[in-house]
């Protein structure tokens, strides 16, 4: 019973250095070959910029040019 | 309508900057003070022994020199002025009284000043105003301050000018004399069927602003009494009537151009032009002399820098009321290519104008020297056309 | 299966590739420009600068970055709730969701090449910058009426325009005051991170009527309103002249679109003369009654003292860093990491994470003074980079040492404000702030008169630098009006020095490439010199960030 423990934390810490390990090579293969910057650059900006492009905006020409004859407009 | 008596004379005046009345001025013994822009109060120029000149750069189409020290992406204005100084064009002006008010022009006068002999005047040297950008009570006490001590104390220290109170008194009364003649000869634009065109009303005021006055005075004395008999002619010349606002403009053949597409020029809102500079100088009870000076300059001037809220906003109408004031169909906004305010103050008023006080725009981007006249020309041919167009629909 | 060239494996130097392997390449073998991908700007791989540095950059730029925005997102949002806003905000503004996510590129562009102390220096001012950005990421969308931010904290917040100097905030802080420039990070910043964004601001206002000619930044900070890309996120509006007449015209239309009471605090243009100091004074003094009538705050000298000492001590370690940089070859930060660092902490103001960025690279920097450490070893030029530089390619200083050993000790945005505020009378410390503001980038020196801008010379002399870079920005009307002097001085002074065109945010006037053929083009011919990279002279960014 004993043994059966201490191999079963043996292996749960292995395990989460295994793990720990393989996400931070995982992260560096991201790091080193740009992977972040690739999905950044093919995927997630095209994305972005479609959405900002069709976004519905604000007719500037419809602002108000109120004229104001204080010092400070009201506050709003 | 019956030609100006003097309008030729006038003309030949404004063909070079050193012209026969200024030579006159100089050989009268008088200090000749150049100077670019309405916030150097040309009233304090002509103190007594000195006249005002304000620069031009006349037929200065290609300022070829000024473009290696200025590059060609500056005003054509402000490089033009440095062609002809490069020239030697103005080596008859005795100081410049220089502002920081547009960056090209103030490049300009910095040239002036760095550049050994640009100016060949023994007696030559500049100074440097800074104007402020509001209009409130710390703005005027800084403008009078700055008056004082780059103006006045200037001229004193190195010229041995009179700059006491009395001098500066004379020198309203002369100043005012002229405005006076000048806002009186502009009335008669606001006539139903105007007695002087735009053009001839440009010469006359830039006349104003390029000569001695106590030498120039007389001849629009007498053209104010010419013009109060004048008759209109009976089938006006024109279809519309325009205001032209805008940027820096001393070139009256563009005011012949724009009436000779049918659009009569009725009001100047633009720099050289005689809307505000030609108001009457008032002095307020309690104020000095410079004082009612430092005021009259900052408080009279709609000019695009101002920052302000209520100032940056305002002006739109009052180039509005100008326009109903003159009775204008319609407004011109013309800015010279690289003039940076007038950019974005020509594309608020394209805007603004229209929707807020019903006034079509025909808004233009214009070189100093309009060498390029058939493009302006069919410009302003579709806007009168729109504009009579308007009228018709309107049944005026 | 191909079968492998036992040829060329015969040639290959093990023992050279093994310490390559482990130190990296010497500089001159490295040829940089084959990492890139073609037009994107991206890496087939990133640069392998042996193992402790690479590993260095790996864990304590890369990843410790990218954690630590997470961190900052989750502390200056204020929790959850802030990440919420977060994710609306970058979903809401093109500024936001195109343009920071790519932040960590801009580290690379900027340290490419860059090994040890150098390395770590610089990476940190970046660090600093990035936090500072998200302080202000986080404060716009949490106040932001625009996707449902806090309007509590909105009231307590002052825009203002992106020249006002922050500390004009220093006396309501302690009351939950905050001041946000309203183009900094939607604008300003983005150009260095990635220059696709401000693209469509500055076409904005043209298709608005704007003329193209009007400076681009200008053009690009009205773009910004005229799009209703500003978060609204605050009550009332200090504005200013920034520093020349595009800058006014700008104020105008910002003005319309904002809506909201300005007060306008322009600075005088011919400054450098003590009968304008009261004027600029008074403007402040004012400011300050606006803001506590619209903020519903008082002034607490006491607190403005507190932060003016603080920012003090900024500046007081930046004479520091120019000492070193003058006076030795041990100076770690290169001229990208200097410039931006500078000109963001001394416009936006003082801050925390400022005072900890300065202490890790003081201990950097006297380790490199200590240890004698040549942390520019490929130095063969010293440059100076005068006027405002390209915005887009501010990382022009990292290829140019790389490709040529151009190493840039200073520029000119970092000599602005060099000034320490008085505080031991409220009248000495308001005239300083005065001239504080009058020193701001570009009013100092390229308007408002000749004398500040020639400083060129003697600060050559200074930082020991024997070539200019000198910025050549087309639309900047005050600094086209010089160009013909200074050449005239450059020939009577016997001065290398090279006209780099540019339009400040806008790459399609002057492509980056063009930039660096007339760098290479000017080293070769005028120099006679041949390139330490030659992978570097040509290369394909057209569309990087």
């Amino acid at each position: 019973m004993f043994f059966g423990k201490k191999k079963k934390k043996k292996s749960l810490i292995g395990r989460i250095i295994r793990a720990f390990l393989g996400i931070y090579a995982g992260l560096f293969c991201v790091f080193f070959f740009d992977l972040d910057g690739k999905l950044l650059y093919y995927v997630v900006e095209p994305f972005m910029k479609n959405h900002f492009d069709n976004m519905e905006r604000r007719d500037p020409h419809t602002v108000p040019y109120d004229l104001i004859d204080t010092e400070y407009m009201q506050k709003k | 309508m019956r030609d100006l008596k003097h309008l030729i004379y006038f003309e030949d005046l404004l063909q070079e900057a050193n012209n026969d009345l200024v030579r006159k001025g100089k050989e009268d013994g008088n200090l000749c003070l150049g100077y670019t822009c309405y916030f150097m109060p040309e009233v304090l120029l002509d103190l007594p022994g000195c006249f005002s000149v304000r620069l031009r750069a006349p037929k200065c189409t290609s300022p070829d020199m000024a473009t290696y020290y200025m590059s060609g992406r500056t005003c054509h204005y402000g490089r033009s002025l440095l062609e002809r100084a490069l020239e030697g064009g103005y080596n008859f002006i005795d100081a410049q009284l220089a502002t920081e008010t547009c960056t090209v022009t103030c490049r300009f006068q910095e040239h002036l000043d760095y550049m050994d002999g640009v100016i060949n005047n023994a007696t030559f040297k500049t100074s440097f105003t800074d104007v402020p950008f509001k209009k409130n009570e710390n703005s005027i006490d800084h403008y009078r301050k700055q008056l004082k001590i780059k103006v006045l104390d200037f001229l004193k220290d190195e010229y041995g000018v009179d700059t006491s109170d009395e001098a500066i008194l004379k020198a309203i009364e002369i100043n005012n004399e002229v405005n006076d003649i000048i806002t009186e000869i502009g009335n008669f634009r606001k006539l139903d069927r105007p007695t002087i065109t735009g053009y001839e009303f440009s010469v006359i005021t830039l006349v104003s602003m390029v000569c001695p006055k106590y030498l120039i005075v007389d001849k629009l004395r007498e053209t104010l009494e010419e013009l109060k008999t004048r008759e209109p002619d009976d089938k006006p010349n024109y279809k519309i009537k325009v205001l032209l606002a805008g940027s820096e403009n001393d070139d009256p053949d563009f005011i012949k151009l724009i009436e000779g597409c049918g659009a009569l020029v009725v009001a100047d809102r633009y720099c050289y032009g005689s809307l505000e500079a030609r108001n009457h100088i008032n002095i307020e009870p309690g104020d000095d002399p410079l004082t009612a000076v430092a005021k009259h300059y900052l408080l009279t001037s709609q000019c695009a820098r101002f920052m302000e809220q209520k100032e940056m906003r305002h002006r739109k109408k009052v180039l509005a009321d100008y326009a109903t004031e003159y009775k204008a169909d319609g407004i011109i906004v013309a800015s010279n290519k690289f003039c940076e305010y007038w950019s974005y103050e020509r594309m608020i008023d394209t805007i603004v104008l229209p929707r807020d006080y019903g006034f079509p725009v025909c808004s233009i981007e214009k070189e100093y020297i309009n060498t390029a006249s058939g493009q302006l020309r069919t410009r302003f041919q579709a806007f009168v056309e729109s504009v009579e167009l308007k009228k018709i629909q309107e049944g005026k | 299966m191909k079968k492998p060239d036992l040829k060329k494996l015969k040639e290959v130097n093990f023992k050279k590739a093994a310490k390559d392997f482990v130190y990296g390449k010497p500089h001159g073998e490295r040829r940089l420009g084959d990492l890139y991908i073609p037009k994107t700007g991206l890496y087939k791989h990133r640069e392998w600068r042996g193992i402790k540095d690479t590993m260095y950059y790996f864990n304590n730029i890369w990843l410790y970055n990218y954690g630590m925005i997470v961190r900052d997102l989750m502390v200056y949002g204020g929790g959850p709730k802030g990440a919420v806003q977060f994710l609306k905000g970058t979903w809401r503004y093109r500024w936001m969701g195109q343009t920071y996510l790519t932040v960590l590129h801009w580290f690379d562009r900027c340290l490419e090449g860059m090994r040890g102390e150098t390395l770590a220096a610089s990476a940190w001012h970046f660090r600093g910058i990035v936090s500072a950005c998200l302080y202000q990421i986080t404060g716009f969308f949490n106040r932001d009426a625009n996707i449902g931010g806090d309007l509590a904290l909105r009231a307590k917040t002052l825009g203002t325009d992106e020249t006002v100097w922050g500390g004009i905030i220093y006396p309501y802080m302690d009351q939950g005051a905050m001041y946000l420039p309203t183009q900094m990070i939607p604008y300003f910043v983005t150009c260095h991170c990635n220059n696709h964004t401000v693209l469509n601001y500055i076409d904005a206002a043209q298709a608005y009527g704007l003329p193209g000619d009007p400076c681009p930044m200008c053009q690009a900070e009205a773009g910004i309103f005229i799009e209703d890309d500003v978060p609204d996120s605050y009550v009332a509006v200090v504005t200013t002249n920034e520093a020349c007449d595009g800058s006014v015209g700008t104020s105008v239309i910002q003005d319309w679109m904002m809506n909201k009471p300005l007060f306008a605090m322009p600075q005088v243009m011919q400054f450098d003369d003590d009968t304008v100091l009261e004027n600029c004074a008074k403007e402040i003094e004012m400011a300050w009654r606006f803001t506590e009538e619209q903020l519903g705050v008082e002034f607490h000298w006491d607190e403005l003292v507190k932060h003016i000492k603080l920012q003090n001590q900024q500046n007081q370690f930046e004479r520091e860093k120019w000492d070193v940089a003058a006076n030795t070859h041990s100076y770690p930060i290169n001229g990208v990491a200097q410039a931006l660092y500078r000109i963001f902490y001394s416009q936006y103001g003082e801050r925390p994470f400022w005072h900890d960025v300065d202490k890790k690279v003081r201990k950097i920097m006297e380790k490199c003074v200590n240890e004698d450490i040549n942390t520019f070893p490929m130095t063969r030029h010293r440059v100076i980079a005068w006027s405002c530089a390209p915005l887009y390619y501010s990382a022009w200083c990292t290829w140019a040492y790389n490709c040529w050993g151009l190493n840039t000790i200073i520029n000119m945005d970092s000599l602005m404000f060099d000034l320490d505020i008085r505080t031991d009378t409220y009248e000495n410390c308001l005239l300083d702030i005065a001239k504080y503001h009058e020193w701001a980038p570009m009013r100092r020196m390229a308007v408002g008169g000749l004398q500040h801008i020639f400083e060129l010379w003697e600060n050559m002399e200074k930082f020991n630098c024997d070539m200019v870079m000198m910025y050549d920005q087309l639309q900047c009307k005050g600094m086209q009006g010089v160009v013909g002097l200074f050449e005239d001085e450059f020939r009577a002074r016997n001065i290398h020095a090279i006209w780099m065109p540019h339009a400040l945010p806008d790459k399609r006037t002057v492509p980056r490439s063009q930039i660096r053929q007339i760098i290479n083009d000017y080293m070769f011919t005028v120099m006679g010199e041949e390139p330490l990279d030659p992978s570097l002279l040509d290369f394909d960014d057209s569309d990087s960030w």
